[in-house]
């Protein structure tokens, strides 16, 4: 081996150390050893990479970016692995399964919607009315929600505790509480109202929209939370939070 | 999905797939998206791994996969052909000169090195995959990686040493003639 092919697989050896025991590497070593000069080029070379990894290290993810994942992983179903139906000895139990699912989504829909539209138009009247907006609420939350970069329905972290200590108003819609933050994006402004989903679980995950009177409302719900966003922007501005 | 080994995946690995998303978007908003996006393919598929072993390395391949369908989405693919020859190793800059630098300059130096270069050269300063593992997570032969690491390092020293020369033109400005007549 000569020094230009030790070089150019020492090109792959990590500084922290990590391929000491790979073979592939060890022709390569003992020629180092060998030869002062190729020592030196990868003193150097070693040197050099060490710090670059050094400054990759010190690169921070952006803040409520963990929080972004963590609760849109919450709302991603897992796909089941598919079996050939053929396969599966209890396909028909199966298929009655998919009957009973059918049969509740139709025995719940009317109502589902009905409740939905329901809290959709409280929200519509509850954010028109300027005397309840008066700037309140400040924090993380809001910061994200005013992100341009952030997607509303990857989900949200979301803590009542904080959001009432950074100010946020607390309405109460049939004897429950939701909360309210009112942010600007792009010079836009809209009111979001965050419930509890247990306290709401008729509420539609997917997103749902209710234009009327000149406001639009989008209203959808993770596993915790539901989560409804109001503007006078239309409802192509509430899309594009989304 | 179990929720505990999510956040503990969460946990331990998005910091660095920010940063290998970083050097391949070239954007903070961007690398957070594909961040975000492979992790939600581990929630929807990803629990299906046998061996919890290789999480880490199924969540870099597949963030590198979202990017590359990304890109063939956008229709901004350079082909490899397309690429300029390689500029002759220029003279490698200082240790101390990389050490003083800001870590943001690093990273924008290395996102200024070609993108066939850029990934494997990032998931090697990651420090955290062999190259065989690189090689593995690229879909490349073992020399390919090798090849492109030598390539990339020549391309990321000439980025830095642009850096720094830039950097140091910036204070030799005040001296320059036009700078002393206004004196």
């Amino acid at each position: 081996m000569n020094n230009e092919e030790a070089k150019f697989i020492l090109q792959g050896y990590r500084p922290n150390g990590a391929d000491a025991g790979d073979a592939a590497f060890r022709a390569a070593l003992e020629q180092v050893q060998r030869d002062p000069a190729l020592r030196e080029w990868f003193a150097r070379q070693q040197a050099f990479d060490a710090a670059v990894s050094a400054k990759l290290d010190a690169v921070p993810a952006p803040a409520g970016l963990r929080e972004a994942i963590l609760a849109g992983g919450r709302v991603t179903a897992p796909v089941q692995t598919q079996t050939a139906w053929w396969r599966a000895p209890v396909w028909l139990a199966a298929a009655a399964s998919v009957a009973v699912i059918f049969a509740t989504m139709f025995a719940l829909w009317p109502k589902q919607a009905a409740a939905g539209t329901a809290l959709a138009d409280f929200v519509l009247r509850d954010a028109v009315a300027d005397k309840n907006h008066g700037g309140h609420g400040t924090g993380s939350l809001q910061a994200m929600l005013g992100d341009p970069a952030n997607r509303l329905s990857r989900g949200l972290p979301i803590s009542f505790t904080a959001l009432r200590k950074d100010g946020c108003r607390t309405v109460t819609y049939e004897g429950r509480e939701v909360l309210e933050v009112c942010f600007n994006r792009g010079g836009v402004w809209f009111h979001a109202y965050i419930g509890r989903r247990a306290d709401f679980p008729a509420l539609a995950s997917v997103p749902v929209f209710l234009d009327k009177e000149g406001v639009s409302v989008a209203s959808w719900a993770d596993e915790t939370h539901v989560y409804l966003v109001a503007s006078k922007a239309g409802r192509a501005a509430l899309q594009q939070l989304l | 999905m179990p929720g505990e080994l999510f956040n503990q995946l969460v946990d331990a690995h998005y910091t660095p797939l920010f940063r290998f998303a970083l050097s391949l978007t070239r954007n903070s908003s961007d690398a957070g998206d594909l961040t975000q996006q492979t992790f939600f393919i581990w929630a929807k598929q990803g629990h299906a791994l046998r061996e919890a072993g290789k999480a880490k390395s199924w969540l870099f391949t597949t963030l590198y996969r979202e990017f590359l369908r990304g890109r063939r989405r956008a229709e901004r693919v350079t082909a490899l052909e397309d690429l300029g020859p390689v500029e002759a190793d220029p003279p490698a800059p200082e240790v101390d000169v990389v050490t003083g630098m800001d870590a943001g300059l690093v990273v924008e130096a290395l996102q200024e090195v070609d993108e066939t270069y850029r990934a494997p050269l990032t998931l090697f300063y990651m420090q955290d995959f062999s190259y065989k593992e690189i090689a593995e997570m690229l879909e490349v032969p073992i020399g390919t990686v090798m090849s492109r690491l030598s390539r990339g390092k020549a391309q990321l020293r000439a980025a830095l040493a642009r850096k720094e020369s830039a950097g140091r033109s910036k204070v030799v400005a005040f001296n320059h003639p036009s700078a002393r007549k206004l004196s």
